[in-house]
């Protein structure tokens, strides 16, 4: 049944993601208005594919890399329907629907597997870090994306040409918007995640801080994330500046999700 | 049944004979009386726009029409038959449809694309049909030219991009700030130029505009118009420091606002993002602002370049524009053509049904033996058998009346079968 419902769900990513790719072309906001009730129905069917594999293993869904990644998709797409709601900027969608999309067919490699979670990643502080950890991590890869769009507008628009890409992208404000709102959530959420991990930790080996790349690279991240948000509020940084910031903070994430997934072998290496 | 059309535009009549005539008939709704008392107009339906005048007319007697429309705009213009002759078009059936859809769709405007004419094609549709002047022929076509218009507006980027400076200085606070409401717009310099842009600017809802020029009572006099602030040009370097959108337009020889204002403007106010119009000449704002992160700065040639390419895109959709007319003329003609064979159609129908009810009529009586049923399958029959007979010859006549030859078919079968006239 949740495999069904899965399915069900990546076909309506999908089609989202073409409705997005089609209100590029099509100049109409109502294709990308269409793709957005997609996407939302895409949530809703993923939503009651996790309700689905609950009921089915008793037990979290979130058990396997796979899993969590699909996860981190529902989440991706969640939050964008929010600061679409939030900022009326479709546009993003055309970045955020292909995203989504790819993370559910890496999800979907491990469809129906039963894996027996070992005892030290089981309880509640483990969900909970997973959970604020994606939750956060969504938020700030939202953040990244409108601030490669904001680099982009920003060139378009100093160089005075009119073009079709110009009308595209979302306006400039919108975008920083987008960075406020997601900064200002993505870091706590990122924090709380980081604080659960080390709790959780402590319980297990005795030490807030195990030896391993992945909290290493995060915590880099999450400094870099922190100086942003205070440079913003503090200082009043807005616009371009923030948007390179934004951009070098996802590298390092992203670098910190690849240094876990593929160079090392760590207690962040699933299954 | 037919169409014709006269009136004269912005390319063929100067504007004090288009004023004249306008003048002369008077308000929207006014003509259409003396329209409909034209011998051989039916149907009359009266446009009046800055830029034209117009009358569409449907007409059993399209000569007969045409005649009393000049005798009509003769009067009113007050104009001599040769000025008559050089400012007016006199247009019939499918070349009047074509103007029409090509009005509508705001083709035949003086800024093409602009979108007013579709309202003002409505209004005076409204009118017309209030004074009853519009039947079934001019009801057809001009609500076939309202979805012609939508069309062209949908399917075409006819009507997308500015095509004014002013207008382009707005989409471009559109891309930067997205929503203007809220937003606060500084003039610097009381000038025309900047007052169109802050008249459009208020339009798009902006929230506060300022006044800042040399002489505080012409700013004071524009403030009052534009329901602003007017304030002194020494006070420039606080108002840079609270305004989003700046329009500078002074005469002065110099820069009025220099990069280094606008440095010290924009980090007191915390690096919130800033649009700096120059629309003077010479220039009032340094260049060297442009460079500042977060300002964005465009002078009078950067926007009118814009303009430019907005211009030519539009004629670039005009021909496709040309090509929606084409395909909807087509399908109005189609329908417009079997008019003429329509009332013989429907003679030659009812004739039949007329012999059929009496012919069935008068078989009751030997009929009576026979079953419910097959009384019922014996009527039936015999409809099936006329219908059959008369679809070759209908379908045949429309086909014909699509290349304007149905009439000696008309005849010869009205003369055959005996239909009334």
């Amino acid at each position: 049944m949740d495999i069904l419902l899965f399915r069900a769900a990546l076909s309506l990513y999908l089609a989202s993601c073409l409705g997005y790719l089609a209100s590029l072309f099509a100049r109409r906001v109502l294709v990308a208005k269409y793709a957005g009730w997609g996407l939302l129905a895409a949530l809703v069917v993923h939503t009651l594919a996790f309700g689905a594999r609950c009921l089915a293993t008793h037990q979290s869904p979130l058990v396997d890399v796979y899993a969590a990644l699909s996860f981190f998709a529902w989440v991706l797409a969640a939050v964008y329907l929010v600061f679409q709601v939030r900022t009326k900027t479709r546009v993003l969608g055309v970045l955020v629907a292909p995203a989504v999309v790819i993370l559910m067919m890496a999800a979907s490699a491990g469809l129906g597997g039963a894996v027996a979670l070992p005892p030290i990643l089981q309880g509640h502080l483990v969900s909970a870090h997973i959970v604020l950890a994606v939750i956060g991590e969504a938020c700030l890869a939202l953040v990244g994306l409108a601030g490669a769009m904001y680099l982009l507008q920003d060139r378009l628009l100093r160089k005075k040409r009119a073009t079709r890409l110009i009308r595209l992208l979302p306006p400039l404000e919108d975008l920083d918007r987008i960075n406020h709102l997601g900064l200002l959530w993505g870091f706590p959420l990122l924090t709380l995640g980081v604080i659960a991990g080390a709790f959780w930790a402590r319980t297990v080996w005795g030490t807030h801080w195990p030896v391993d790349p992945k909290p290493a690279w995060t915590l880099l991240a999450w400094a870099l994330y922190g100086l942003l948000l205070h440079q913003r509020l503090a200082l009043g940084w807005k616009g371009r500046r923030m948007a390179v910031g934004a951009l070098a903070a996802i590298g390092v994430l992203l670098a910190a999700l690849a240094a876990t997934g593929l160079l090392f072998r760590s207690v962040h290496t699933f299954g | 049944m037919h169409l014709v059309l006269i009136g004269m535009n912005h390319r063929t009549a100067p504007l004090d004979i288009r004023e004249r005539l306008s003048l002369s008939c008077g308000e929207e709704g006014r003509p259409l009386a003396e329209l409909i008392a034209i011998p051989g107009v039916d149907e009359a339906f009266y446009l009046n726009t800055c830029n034209r005048v117009e009358v569409l007319a449907g007409t059993g007697t399209p000569d007969a029409a045409l005649a009393g429309l000049r005798d009509f705009v003769l009067r009113h213009g007050n104009l001599s038959g040769e000025m008559l002759e050089r400012c007016l078009y006199l247009y019939r059936d499918e070349a009047a449809v074509r103007h029409l859809f090509r009005v509508t769709a705001s083709l035949d405007s003086l800024v093409m694309g602009e979108p007013q004419i579709l309202g003002q094609v409505k209004d005076a549709y409204r009118a017309s049909a209030e004074a009853n002047a519009t039947g079934a022929i001019l009801n057809r076509v001009i609500h076939h030219a309202f979805r012609t218009a939508k069309r062209v507006r949908t399917e075409t980027a006819i009507a997308a991009n500015a095509v004014s400076v002013s207008f382009a200085a707005v989409e471009l606070a559109k891309k930067i700030f997205g929503d203007l409401s809220g937003k606060t717009c500084l003039l610097v310099g009381a000038g025309e130029m900047s007052e169109l842009a802050a008249r459009h600017l208020l339009g798009q809802g902006v929230g506060r505009i300022v006044i800042a020029n040399r002489t505080l009572v012409r700013a004071q006099e524009l403030a009052a118009a534009l329901d602003g602030q007017a304030v002194g040009f020494e006070r420039l370097p606080e108002c840079l420091e609270a305004a989003d959108i700046v329009i500078a337009s002074t005469g002065s020889p110099g820069y009025v606002v220099t990069a280094e204002m606008v440095g010290r403007a924009l980090h007191r106010r915390r690096n919130r993002l800033l649009f700096l119009v120059d629309i003077a000449v010479p220039r009032d704002v340094e260049p060297a602002a442009a460079r500042i992160d977060n300002v964005y700065l465009y002078n009078i040639d950067d926007l009118q370049g814009i303009v430019d390419a907005n211009l030519a895109q539009r004629r670039e959709e005009a021909r496709k524009a040309e090509g929606i007319i084409d395909a909807e003329v087509a399908n109005y003609l189609e329908w417009f053509n079997t008019l003429e064979v329509v009332p013989t159609i429907v003679s030659l129908k009812e004739k039949v049904d007329a012999i059929l009810a009496g012919e069935l009529e008068r078989s009751h009586a030997w009929m009576q033996h026979l079953q419910e049923a097959d009384r019922e399958n014996i009527t039936i029959l015999v409809h099936a058998v006329v219908n059959k007979i008369l679809h070759d010859p209908i379908t045949g006549l429309k086909e014909e009346s699509q290349d304007h030859a149905a009439r000696p078919y008309v005849a010869a079968l009205r003369r055959l079968f005996h239909l009334e006239n």
